[in-house]
């Protein structure tokens, strides 16, 4: 099988502005990390506003409710709230009030989780290296030999099955082939092509564990892979969450100075 | 001459959104269109965003100096746009547990020219959708009607909505968006076969070929989706809006057909089903049909859930009983109603004959949009209703 390789996108678009206005986060990318930081700081099932996650195991999970303890417990499928006035049925992958607590039910069983939110949180921005249009690539995804899926952690430490979409391969490093997998989105008919890596720059700088980025589909079958938009697990901001392990062989050996760094808080 | 101008500035009311708009989400395979419509009623504003002739109501318009808000209430989502002339700009957003979603947004005054099919793209399309090396199937129709191009998707759990948009000879592109759900139906015929591309949202795009129907069945029928017990009478305790629990066993259901529609305000598909169930009450509620719903809402907290179900009974006109049974998720539906299995979807319609026992689930409700097949449903449940109400009082 012929490897096709990403090419910078640049390179395809040789006559666009100079380098200075290049150099400049385009709109969409400024939007969405508008967004994104209003939500980090707003939402209140925000990371930052993140207390506690505990697997939905058959003891349940205890909940205090202003001086008595409720439970969550998983019963034929579902997540069900006891011990607070009748039983009822807590939604999954959307959050719900429970006393002054928000509860977030995620992933399916026998691995569901159970998030706890307060209302404590701070308020940092993310921080993000310079854009570099030099780290925006275009291509095609090479396809599996075979179907198959691993279960893996969502950014937001969810474990689902996530189904093998391909590789692609950077200029990077003298070339480097990364693995991408389609993580579902539950509750919708859309799903993301992500691409869990490490390089030069996890823990001297980016998150040491590594950083998520997404494949967008471009015309003509292609891909477009923004480095720029690479993003921390949410680990990266509250260690509440489980942090996904590096997927096997997605090093890139340089630094890749793009997207969101990492700074430790205390 | 600078002092008339400025005199004329301060004294001009602020620009209005109010009118008709061509309306664009840029999504990576091209332009997603569909029409804003925005009227004054009164002091407030009121607005609309549709897929040809198939409208979802805004549920607010914010105008603020010239940026412009529309909400979409029911889906947490809003477009945040500036108006500047005879256009709008800005992005459409919504937010899942991961955080929010943003699309590009666009729209500028005026009316989508009506651009219908040829007639080598109408009818019925048996598709395959192919992800990552796995199948699966929908059925696509299209036909035309006076708003240009329409269509609609079938998979085994319902339908999609209505889709809009044009065609230019062999190659179409039809959208669906309803303020939640964004899709986008692009492709070509291909000598007998269409190629072509199903779009959700920003990152998703799902390649499928499609041969003409042929007769046999494509997708799994409604009523094999979903099985229950029929030994015993099917069992529902919930409370209704006013707090109050209404169960099967209420005197107001013994002897009497039962319709249990699993709805969601959240829902699209729910909103389009409940005209019909409430013609269906109005029809045969005298010859002894009991229709309730049965709401799975998005938080399960009582004090958010019910404002939302008691906006829908006031928007639908819903003359039976809605009842907060659950959350909005399949699990849920399945947990407080064991005595189903397999349940998929969101409407799902149980059948109770005059014994209280589950005669027909019906899974998924196939919408205006699919045209003969909507018809056929909408006869299926009448004369479903018809049997049971025939049969004698036990």
């Amino acid at each position: 099988m012929i490897r096709q390789t990403l090419v910078p996108l640049l390179t395809a678009l040789a006559f666009l502005p100079a380098p200075r206005l290049a150099a400049q986060a385009p709109a969409d990318l400024a939007a969405e990390r508008a967004a994104f930081t209003d939500w980090l700081i707003h939402s209140p099932v925000s990371p930052y506003a993140a207390v506690s996650a505990a697997p939905l195991d058959p003891a349940g999970v205890g909940l205090e409710l202003g001086g008595r303890t409720a439970r969550i417990v998983e019963r034929n499928g579902a997540a069900w709230l006891e011990g607070a006035g009748a039983p009822r049925v807590l939604p999954r992958n959307r959050p719900a009030l429970v006393g002054t607590t928000t509860v977030l039910v995620t992933g399916e069983p026998p691995r569901s989780r159970v998030m706890l939110f307060g209302a404590g949180r701070r308020a940092v921005a993310p921080a993000y290296y310079p854009y570099d249009p030099a780290l925006v690539f275009s291509g095609t995804l090479v396809a599996p030999t075979a179907p198959g899926s691993e279960r893996v952690l969502t950014p937001d430490g969810v474990e689902v099955e996530a189904t093998v979409a391909g590789t692609v391969t950077v200029p990077l490093g003298g070339g480097t082939t990364l693995r991408v997998l389609r993580l579902p989105d539950p509750g919708s008919e859309e799903s993301s092509l992500e691409i869990y890596f490490r390089d030069g720059t996890s823990g001297t700088g980016s998150y040491p564990a590594g950083r998520f980025v997404t494949l967008a589909p471009i015309a003509g079958g292609r891909y477009r892979l923004d480095f720029n938009r690479s993003r921390n697990p949410f680990c990266a901001y509250n260690a509440a969450y489980p942090c996904p392990a590096p997927w096997r062989g997605n090093t890139i050996a340089v630094p890749v100075a793009a997207g969101e760094r990492y700074e430790s808080h205390p | 001459m600078i002092l008339p101008a400025l005199l004329l500035a301060l004294v001009s009311p602020p620009a209005s959104p109010a009118g008709n708009w061509r309306a664009v989400l840029d999504l990576a395979g091209g332009e997603l269109r569909f029409s804003l419509n925005v009227r004054p009623a009164g002091r407030v504003l009121r607005g609309s965003i549709c897929n040809g002739r198939s409208c979802t109501p805004l549920s607010g318009i914010r105008v603020a100096g010239d940026t412009v808000v529309l909400e979409m209430a029911d889906y947490a989502a809003t477009i945040t746009s500036v108006l500047r002339g005879d256009s709008l700009t800005g992005i459409y957003h919504n937010v899942g547990n991961r955080g929010p979603r943003t699309i590009p947004f666009r729209a500028s005054r005026g009316r989508w020219r009506i651009e219908p099919a040829s007639a080598d793209l109408l009818g019925s399309w048996d598709a395959t959708f192919v992800t990552d090396g796995r199948s699966s199937p929908r059925v696509l129709l299209f036909s035309n009607d006076s708003s240009g191009f329409i269509g609609a998707m079938m998979s085994n759990t319902g339908d999609y909505g209505r889709f809009w948009g044009r065609a230019e000879a062999d190659s179409f592109r039809l959208a669906h968006f309803d303020g939640s759900f964004v899709y986008m139906l692009t492709g070509r015929l291909d000598g007998d076969t269409l190629r072509g591309i199903f779009h959700a949202g920003l990152r998703t795009q799902t390649a499928f070929t499609a041969v003409r129907t042929t007769g046999r069945p494509h997708l799994r029928s409604p009523t094999e989706m979903t099985s229950a017990d029929t030994s015993a009478p099917f069992r529902f305790a919930f409370p209704g809006l006013d707090g109050r629990t209404v169960a099967n066993t209420d005197l107001r259901f013994r002897g009497k057909v039962v319709l249990l529609d699993v709805f969601g305000t959240w829902c699209p598909t729910c909103h389009e089903a409940s005209p019909m169930l409430v013609d269906l009450y109005r029809r045969y509620h005298g010859r002894g049909l009991e229709i309730v719903g049965l709401a799975y809402e998005v938080t399960g907290d009582t004090a958010v859930d019910a404002p939302l179900v008691r906006r829908f009974q006031v928007t639908h006109r819903v003359p039976y009983p809605l009842l907060l049974a659950g959350t909005s998720d399949v699990a849920s539906a399945a947990a407080t109603l064991p005595q189903l299995q397999g349940f998929t979807s969101f409407p799902t319609s149980i059948f109770l004959g005059r014994d209280g026992r589950v005669r027909l689930v019906y899974a998924g409700f196939l919408g205006a949009a699919t045209g003969a097949q909507h018809d056929r449903q909408v006869a299926e449940f009448r004369a479903t209703i018809e049997r049971l109400l025939a049969e004698p009082p036990r």
